[in-house]
């Protein structure tokens, strides 16, 4: 693919335009959203409660990591199971409905959620969030650096997104696509859709728990927002104004979303009203996201060369 | 032999008994039409043999199996397949796309489903190529569903059937909203199909019925009320007052 030299590009120049930190939390939310765009982009589910997925995983990943000191690949390989468990659960109740109903269910089990960490103090920390996530070193590599640890979850994105792209190329990413496109015909051609969605939402969960651990790890905390429905829209949000149409769409969503929201909010306390604006013209003008701007413009002056 | 078999076939939509004890025998190897007034209720027929509703009461017979209540995505698996009335593809994709989706299901084996390219499944590729070819659409493969004429999207519904391998075709109105020249081009692809498939037809031109048919159902209010040749059947005076009571009386 033409885009995986610009994205290798990116990864070696992103920490030396903004801090490590930031640069790794531009990957990982990216990781994030490429889960929910084989739901959203893929199989044509808006699903409001991805941040379920991403805050258990991090609660239980953290928990263990602070706890138990077990490593960094034990701690992810549980992220990546309790967020494929939990979507597994949650995408159960959800794919039984459509539409409206289906949207309000993952919302609806994603405030539950919410109000377990919330409640459960003793464990979460509740409003207080977790804190004192460590961050293991693994054969001597001590990922307290910051600039190991972002090379860390580079590694991850990069394997991440070629995973989700060879979903996407094989049969499920086509069954998927064909249940979004016309579900009657998929069902009749003999697909049991509730069975496909069901896949798309573990594999989902999969990566968002995968994300949801690395989160934790970055900035040693987990803050109740993670499992919050703010966490669940900031990921829908960066991805379709990065365009849900395209694999990489969430990626650029996701520097877009994390750039304005890291250096705005020191400038200026009201940069959501940005990305309000920014999300209002993606809708009316450019369905297709940044994606699809960037495609226009491009043809555009082809057209006029 | 009776590949396709329905005993007292009933479904009542609340007080509205849509089918009624319908007792359809469809021998292997033919093509069997099912004609009737609007509103007779074929489409009906077909969601019931097809497992898109269950039967209210009855049973459905395929190959000597009950298969009655089977849910419609497992119906294609066991080698039913349907066309539509109301053209029902897959826009956004590529025609071939379209059919390889209806042949990768029906294929052997789904090893390697979530990380193998999808071209690299031969088998279910030479079958869509092939489902492509037979309804002429070939040349077109790579060309996206909504982009093509309406007359060449019937063909690629009746494609999507075919790239299943089908035992039973069973086709909604195929001909359906098309010009009389592409009509023409669709009975000479039906009567091509005739002979490799059995065949059910559910049609509202009688040219067509009457030119392809082995055999005829007439139904009327739910009820089949006759059944026989196409020559049977247009002498058959119950039929001729029911349903072609206004153009041969």
């Amino acid at each position: 693919m033409r885009a995986w030299p610009l994205i290798l590009v990116s990864i070696c120049v992103l920490p030396f335009i903004v801090r490590p930190a930031i640069a790794a939390e531009i990957w990982i939310f990216a990781i994030f959203g490429l889960g929910l765009n084989l739901l959203l982009g893929y199989t044509g589910l808006l699903s409001f409660g991805q941040s379920t997925f991403f805050g258990s995983a991090a609660y239980v990943a953290g928990y263990l990591l602070k706890h138990y000191a077990i490593g960094v690949f034990p701690a992810l390989g549980i992220g990546i199971a309790v967020g494929g468990l939990s979507a597994l659960l949650v995408g159960y109740l959800c794919v039984q409905r459509s539409g409206l109903y289906f949207i309000m269910l993952t919302f609806a089990l994603n405030q539950l959620f919410y109000f377990i960490a919330y409640q459960w103090t003793s464990v979460t920390g509740g409003e207080d969030g977790m804190p004192g996530v460590p961050r293991p070193a693994f054969l001597g590599v001590d990922f307290r650096d910051p600039m190991a640890y972002y090379l860390f979850v580079s590694a991850l994105f990069a394997l991440s997104l070629w995973l989700m792209q060879r979903i996407v190329q094989s049969p499920l990413g086509k069954i998927l696509q064909g249940i979004r496109e016309n579900e009657v015909r998929a069902e009749a051609v003999g697909y049991h859709a509730p069975r496909f969605k069901l896949l798309a939402f573990v594999i989902g969960g999969a990566f968002s728990g995968l994300a949801g651990v690395l989160y934790a790890m970055l900035f040693g905390i987990v803050p109740l927002e993670a499992i919050s429905f703010v966490t669940s829209g900031n990921v829908v949000f960066a991805t379709l104004i990065g365009g849900s149409g395209s694999l990489y769409g969430p990626i650029i969503g996701s520097f877009v979303f994390i750039w304005l929201s890291e250096s705005m909010s020191v400038v200026w306390a009201r940069w959501p009203l940005l990305l309000g604006v920014a999300f209002i013209i993606v809708v009316l003008f450019f369905r297709g996201g940044v994606v699809e701007a960037w495609n226009r413009i491009w043809r555009f002056s082809r057209q006029r060369a | 032999m009776a590949i396709l078999e329905t005993e007292s076939l009933t479904k009542s939509f609340g007080a509205l008994t849509a089918v009624s004890a319908v007792r359809l025998r469809v021998e292997a190897g033919t093509l069997h039409s099912i004609i009737g007034p609007n509103g007779a209720g074929k489409t009906t027929l077909f969601n019931l043999l097809t497992g898109t509703f269950p039967p209210t009461s009855g049973r459905i017979l395929f190959d000597g199996k009950d298969i009655t209540g089977t849910p419609a995505h497992r119906i294609a698996h066991l080698g039913l397949a349907r066309s539509f009335q109301r053209t029902n593809v897959f826009p956004a994709f590529s025609l071939l796309d379209n059919v390889w989706l209806a042949a990768f299901a029906c294929s052997k084996s789904w090893r390697g489903l979530l990380w193998r390219r999808a071209e690299r499944y031969l088998e279910p590729t030479e079958r869509a190529r092939a489902a492509l070819a037979d309804v002429g659409l070939a040349a077109k493969a790579d060309q996206p569903a909504r982009e093509i004429s309406h007359g060449e999207q019937r063909q690629l519904e009746l494609a999507i059937a075919l790239a299943a391998a089908p035992r039973v075709l069973l086709l909604d109105e195929p001909a359906a909203g098309l010009s009389p020249e592409e009509t023409r081009k669709m009975v000479a692809l039906v009567r091509a199909l005739k002979g490799r498939y059995t065949i059910v037809l559910i049609e509202h031109k009688m040219d067509i019925i009457m030119n392809v048919s082995d055999r005829i159902s007439v139904m009327h209010f739910g009820s089949l009320i006759a059944e026989g040749t196409p020559q049977e059947i247009q002498r058959n005076p119950e039929v001729r007052r029911a349903y072609l009571g206004g153009v041969a009386a």
